[in-house]
């Protein structure tokens, strides 16, 4: 009861941001009834499921201060589940999906007992080893198709089909992952004012005083590397339905985790709208400047260009990202 | 036994050429506390810069390392001096992301300039030579030559670090960035000479390692996860750990070999049918998740 009440406790936003937030909702609500391009539409569905990694990384990358850059371990293993099940077995979403979690968090307990021992950049960097050595597993892995990867054919199904996530049109997908992030977003504030996410905070500011209070770090870090798996894992298993052809490199590639992380830094780790607002600026920039500079133009590569000169110059100047920035300007007003 | 033989000599040849791509990166974290992730890209660049100096020069390749120690110097001066500056005044978060940025940027750079085709050296003096040592052990010439330059440049930074005023310098800043500030040594500067030796010697290992690998702008990632493992092994800021790390990654890369010595030699059904070459590099990544749980400080390693 008290996890529900701090779920839908937004009380210590200023109401500015709230009346923003819920304009924001509603006009992505009825945006689709404005009969946009497919275009369009991608490019929405990409950012809310980036939005819901970005969100997942912010937990423990942006609350606990752990930079975790081999997310793209998890994406693959829900995509992956999820997809199996579907093929071999008919399995519907709903069922797989928290299978593929199951299956996600156990790795993450396997995996995070170890990792947790590491800081800083030893820990960075392991996870992108750990997320390496388990894409190349799946790259030879007959049973999920190896290098090939997987494909769901909607032939089979009769779309729209609900259980399944099968639709013909993108438009069914749009909602099902508004439904999630809107989800998603509730989670987030539970999480960040229940009891573990105090507990985190006070470990990225310091971790010996936070031991010292009695908190049991590592515990506390393992756990909310569950959570943020969790997130990535379910979302990774709806792209498996929303992309149907998957693919190590596609799915589990360093520049997947790269750029989850990014897109909280950008808008800001460690906050509430953080990865939202990242995921909002990065994915529509990238999806248009790939589609009039790198289609277009002939010229391969300058989209990541001006994407990677965004990310040195946020980094060098201004690190705590977008909300940074905002958070300076009010506290420059209030003055 | 000559599987076995011609694979260790295989991977202790590499391993060399290996430790001077590693070298700049843990002399990089040695003195600045800084990861840097755009190491493979360091590298890449190097290649270029080899490949096309000997195409344009129609000099051997192995005449070109000059001209990429000097590419790679300037470069890593650059990066110092327009980015890293910065950079280093934020939180480790950006600190990573940062180097990431670099790294994206250098690579889609070279994608846009020189396209994604492989592209490898044809001539040369050593191309396609090869020393016959006896028991089945054939040195191909450019891994030889790479690895007798690599030990020689490797020396030469060994002693700039060790006998020299300048590497004093450096080693006072690394140990103690504020206290060498106060004995009058110019840190500053001494970081961004630690940005232009890492930047050369791994330039010039680039131009080595062209001569038997053809280069491409995603070649990168792989050897900075080499080399991560690397100084992971040897000890994060170590420059005698980096050298026999390198030999140790050189061998795990040589992996298949071994395990194919022991299937053919056992005659062990089970081993044949686990194709072990498509592993070839996952068995680094492996190394490196192992030794920094099990032994973080690396070998010789002093920070932690």
């Amino acid at each position: 009861m008290e996890a529900l009440r701090n779920a839908f406790d937004f009380s210590d936003s200023p109401r500015v941001d709230l009346v923003i937030a819920a304009m924001v909702a509603v006009a992505l609500l009825l945006f689709p009834l404005f009969s946009p391009s497919s275009f369009a539409i991608a490019t929405i569905i990409q950012f809310f499921i980036f939005a819901l990694y970005g969100m997942g990384w912010n937990t423990i990358g942006g609350y606990g201060g752990q930079v975790d850059l081999g997310k793209a371990q998890y994406v693959g293993i829900g995509a992956y589940t999820t997809a199996v099940m579907l093929i071999r077995w008919d399995i519907p979403f709903w069922v797989s999906m928290p299978i593929g979690m199951f299956f996600s968090i156990t790795w993450s307990f396997i995996i995070g007992y170890p990792l947790f021992r590491l800081k800083g950049h030893y820990f960075a960097i392991a996870t992108i080893a750990t997320s390496l050595v388990l894409k190349d597993l799946f790259e030879i892995w007959d049973f999920v198709g190896a290098a090939r990867g997987l494909e769901i054919s909607p032939i089979k199904y009769s779309p729209p089909d609900f259980l399944r996530l099968i639709f013909k049109q993108d438009i069914y997908y749009y909602y099902v992952i508004f439904g999630f992030f809107l989800l998603g977003i509730l989670i987030i504030n539970w999480f960040r004012r229940s009891r573990l996410g105090f507990q985190l905070r006070a470990i990225k500011d310091n971790e010996d005083v936070a031991r010292s209070l009695g908190i049991n770090v590592h515990l506390s870090k393992v756990k909310t590397y569950a959570i943020a798996t969790a997130f990535v894992s379910m979302v990774g298993s709806f792209h498996a339905c929303y992309i149907k052809n998957i693919e190590p490199e596609d799915t589990m590639s360093l520049d997947i985790s790269i750029l989850i992380a990014l897109m909280a830094m950008l808008g800001g780790a460690g906050s509430l709208w953080g990865p939202i607002i990242g995921a909002g600026v990065l994915i529509p920039l990238k999806s248009y400047l790939k589609e009039w500079l790198g289609a277009r133009g002939g010229l391969v590569g300058i989209d990541l260009i001006i994407y990677a000169a965004i990310i040195m110059v946020i980094s060098a100047r201004e690190p705590r990202g977008i909300w940074g920035i905002v958070e300076r300007v009010r506290r420059r007003k209030r003055l | 036994m000559e599987i076995l033989l011609s694979s260790l000599a295989a991977g202790l040849l590499i391993g060399m050429a290996l430790a001077l791509v590693a070298l700049g990166l843990t002399i990089i974290f040695g003195v600045m506390d800084i990861v840097n992730f755009a190491h493979g890209e360091f590298l890449m660049i190097g290649m270029y810069t080899g490949l096309f100096t000997a195409q344009a020069t129609g000099l051997d390749p192995l005449f070109t390392l000059p001209v990429a120690a000097l590419v790679g110097f300037l470069l890593g001066g650059v990066c110092y001096y327009g980015f890293i500056r910065f950079l280093i005044r934020g939180p480790m978060v950006a600190q990573l992301l940062g180097t990431f940025g670099l790294m994206l940027f250098l690579r889609n750079l070279a994608l846009l300039i020189f396209g994604s085709e492989d592209r490898a050296l044809h001539h040369g003096l050593l191309v396609g030579r090869s020393i016959d040592v006896g028991m089945g052990v054939i040195i191909p010439a450019t891994k030889l030559a790479a690895a007798v330059l690599a030990i020689f440049s490797f020396w030469a930074v060994w002693m700039l670090m060790n006998r020299t005023h300048v590497g004093k310098a450096l080693t006072a800043t690394a140990l103690n960035p504020q206290g060498a500030r106060y004995m009058g040594i110019p840190t500053e500067k001494m970081n961004a000479l630690a940005w232009g030796i890492g930047g050369a010697t791994v330039t010039i290992a680039g131009a080595l390692l062209v001569n038997f690998w053809s280069v491409n702008p995603f070649v990168g990632l792989l050897f900075t996860m080499i080399a991560f493992t690397i100084v992971a092994l040897g000890g994060f800021g170590s420059v005698r750990g980096a050298f026999f790390a390198a030999l140790v990654v050189g061998l795990i890369m040589e992996f298949p070999g071994f395990w194919d010595f022991f299937s053919y030699t056992f005659d062990i059904q089970w081993m044949y049918d686990i194709p072990m070459t498509s592993f070839k590099y996952t068995w680094v990544y492996l190394a490196y998740f192992i030794i920094m749980v099990a032994r973080p400080r690396g070998l010789f390693g002093w920070k932690h």
